[in-house]
């Protein structure tokens, strides 16, 4: 009604109001950037079946269910495609006004009304296919530079070590460089190896090595060691074991003249003893011997007194003053 | 005729017989493990303040050390050897000082490997106590063995291992069931920096202070010291003023730790304390430049500058002969590193870019 009354005032007063034209031009731009606002899907007639998914068998509810989830998955894909125009609320407003009017008989008012939305939509499609177009063409042209000047191995692996940069270095980079995504990926890429020996040595510098602590059982269990094949090889493990076990307190008797050193003066001291033995043993015989001989002698003397007494006794009578038995006396 | 009591009460003096060394167990009767115990001399004439770096050293390695060892210029490595057997002294700690920069050998006696580090820079511990507002020594602070704690050395390098391996067992062991926590007083710390393959070495005092007292009333009751309360209308002013926190218990929340026993009559059992580092003692910044397999002789393991052969550190008073034609290959091959490194710098920045 209200559009009827413009269009008539717009009949009556051409002549003199000419300049009310550009004023309706412009408030009719301000109704098509509000309308654009609002997403088709609530200001246009819904003109699809709905879905209706109750009466269905479980297999058409589900194939349905899935060709929802692709209609969903399509539908915010073209959104987001920048190559596909999307069509905005008066694209589509203005499609079905058309269609209206080729179904309908129309008046001529909805074409004036038509006029204005196409304008304003050629303008406003043109703006945006060319910032589309600026935007592609900066972001091809970094990706030549950069794909000129490095090699890029692999992807994947640029993709993790993106996340472990990424996690050390904080998100600060990954915000700021919102445009360089593919950027950062292939500087990632060139680093992994780099990244790789690093990583593992920060880890293994971070740990920390503490005073030696006694627990239940303590004593280092020595490894094997495999048989290597070269002699220096061999030499150079055996010294490192060895300065290791030296460290650690544990004795290693490696060298030999020490050694050689050690069973000497094992050699001689058993020797010592030996010989020390030996006196021993001599000293003992030779006492016994002593002594042996000493009782013997005691003995004899004993046995010799005891003669001489009895000589002596005998004499005893013979020598009494006047004694005539005698036989050498007369 | 009453009897006279002596009132002059004799009390019964026991003589006191000074042992004037201390009765050194040879074996830890706690662990069962022998103790290792350190010579620390020089070789050569030290100057001034090396002659007090080398007293800091004693210091620290006590009391596992002869703290007045004396050292005549005419006495050899090998004299020291015969002495320590018997002592059963197990590592020794030698200084010396060359043209470019002195030196620190840390070596295990009867016929261990030999560390040699070059002491890049030094900072004695008087003047660690003089730049520190409150220098911090209670009494029995030496009488313990210090903690050690190495970090950064867990590369897997064979030369790093040998060097936690030699300096883990300098300390002697702790037993963690049977250990007193008032025995632990000192720390040692030692931080290898693989890019400059620098070692720092720092040596801390250990000290508990309760967490969640204020100020105010964790002063009074450790110093005794009758507190001013001219300005306050009431007792209770002073004990909840809620005064400024100091700086360092803002981040505290990871050094506390809770108390199995009381330590002190402030740190009680199952409280929380925060565990505050002072630093005493020297400060040195080391670089290893050699490992040798025996007690200053023997092969060559490892070396930092690439020089194999018998460039040896004679071992007279004087080995300055030799040192001077080591340092001048020491030289060349150091600044060929270093124009490695750059390199690898090089691409490391401009990768970042």
């Amino acid at each position: 009604m209200q559009m009827g009354k413009k269009k008539d005032k717009a009949l009556n007063e051409s002549e003199s109001t000419i300049d009310m034209k550009p004023m309706i031009h412009e408030n009719a731009q301000f109704f098509d950037k509000l309308v654009e606002l609002i997403p088709a899907r609530f200001y246009l007639p819904d003109e699809k079946d709905k879905p209706w998914f109750q009466g269905l068998s479980k297999a058409e509810k589900a194939s349905a269910k899935k060709q929802s989830r692709e209609n969903i998955k399509k539908a915010r894909r073209d959104r987001l495609d920048p190559e596909k125009s999307t069509k905005t609320t008066l694209d589509l407003l203005k499609e079905n006004l058309e269609k209206e009017k080729s179904n309908m008989d129309s008046d001529g008012e909805e074409k004036e009304i038509e006029v204005r939305p196409i304008m304003s939509d050629l303008d406003g499609g043109e703006e945006r296919s060319v910032t589309y177009e600026e935007l592609r063409g900066s972001l091809r042209s970094k990706i030549e530079e950069l794909r000129g000047s490095r090699n890029i191995p692999s992807s994947d692996k640029g993709k993790k070590r993106k996340n472990e940069r990424n996690d050390k270095k904080g998100n600060l980079q990954k915000k700021q460089k919102s445009d360089g995504v593919v950027e950062e990926k292939k500087i990632d890429s060139i680093n992994d190896e780099h990244n790789v020996e690093k990583d593992i040595v920060e880890e293994a510098a971070n740990k920390l090595i503490f005073s030696r602590v006694k627990l239940g059982d303590n004593e280092d269990k020595r490894e094997d060691s495999k048989k290597e094949s070269t002699k220096s090889e061999l030499l150079a493990k055996h010294s490192w074991k060895s300065a290791m076990d030296r460290a650690a307190g544990i004795k290693v008797h490696d060298n030999p003249k020490l050694l050689k050193q050690s069973i000497q003066k094992e050699k001689k001291r058993h020797q010592k003893n030996a010989e020390k033995w030996h006196e021993r043993v001599e000293t003992m015989k030779k006492l016994k011997a002593e002594k042996q001989q000493k009782r013997s002698e005691n003995i004899a003397d004993k046995i010799h007194q005891k003669k001489m007494l009895r000589i002596a006794k005998r004499e005893k009578k013979l020598l009494r003053p006047g004694f005539e038995g005698r036989k050498g006396s007369t | 005729m009453a009897r006279f009591h002596n009132r002059k009460k004799k009390v019964f003096v026991k003589p006191i017989v000074k042992k004037n060394q201390q009765q050194q167990s040879n074996v830890d009767h706690i662990t069962g493990n022998k103790i290792p115990k350190s010579f620390v001399f020089s070789r050569g004439k030290l100057p001034g303040p090396l002659r007090q770096l080398q007293m800091d050293l004693r210091k620290l390695m006590l009391p596992y050390t002869a703290l007045n060892l004396k050292e005549k210029k005419r006495n050899n490595l090998k004299d020291f050897l015969n002495v320590a057997g018997p002592m059963g002294v197990t590592h020794f700690l030698i200084l010396s000082k060359t043209e470019t920069s002195p030196f620190l050998r840390v070596a295990k006696t009867p016929q261990g490997p030999t560390l040699t580090f070059k002491i890049h820079e030094y900072s004695l511990a008087v003047d660690i106590a003089q730049s520190q507002l409150r220098p911090r020594c209670p009494q029995d602070l030496f009488k313990n063995p210090p903690l050690i704690v190495l970090s950064g050395f867990a590369t897997g390098d064979e030369h790093l291992k040998l060097t936690t391996t030699m300096f883990k067992n300098i300390f002697p062991d702790i037993d963690i069931n049977t250990v007193k926590l008032s025995s632990c007083q000192r720390i040692v710390l030692l931080n290898y920096n693989k890019d400059t393959k620098l070692i720092d070495f720092r040596h801390y005092s250990i000290r508990l202070q309760p967490v969640g007292v204020s100020r105010r009333i964790r002063k009074f009751v450790q110093n005794h010291q009758v507190p001013d309360l001219r300005n306050l209308q009431d007792v209770s002013d002073f004990v909840t003023k809620a005064g400024y926190g100091s700086e360092s218990e803002a981040d505290e929340e990871a050094a506390t730790v809770t108390l199995t026993s009381d330590l002190s009559r402030v740190n009680r059992a199952s409280t929380k304390s925060a565990v505050k580092l002072q630093e005493i003692g020297p400060r040195m910044t080391l670089q290893l430049t050699k490992i040798e397999g025996g007690l200053c002789s023997g092969e060559i393991m490892f070396s930092e500058y690439g020089n194999g052969g018998d460039k040896r550190k004679a071992d007279s008073e004087e080995g300055n002969g030799k040192e001077d034609g080591e340092n001048d290959d020491e030289m060349e091959d150091s600044e060929e590193d270093n124009e490695g490194e750059d390199n690898e710098e090089n691409i490391e920045e401009s990768d970042e870019d």
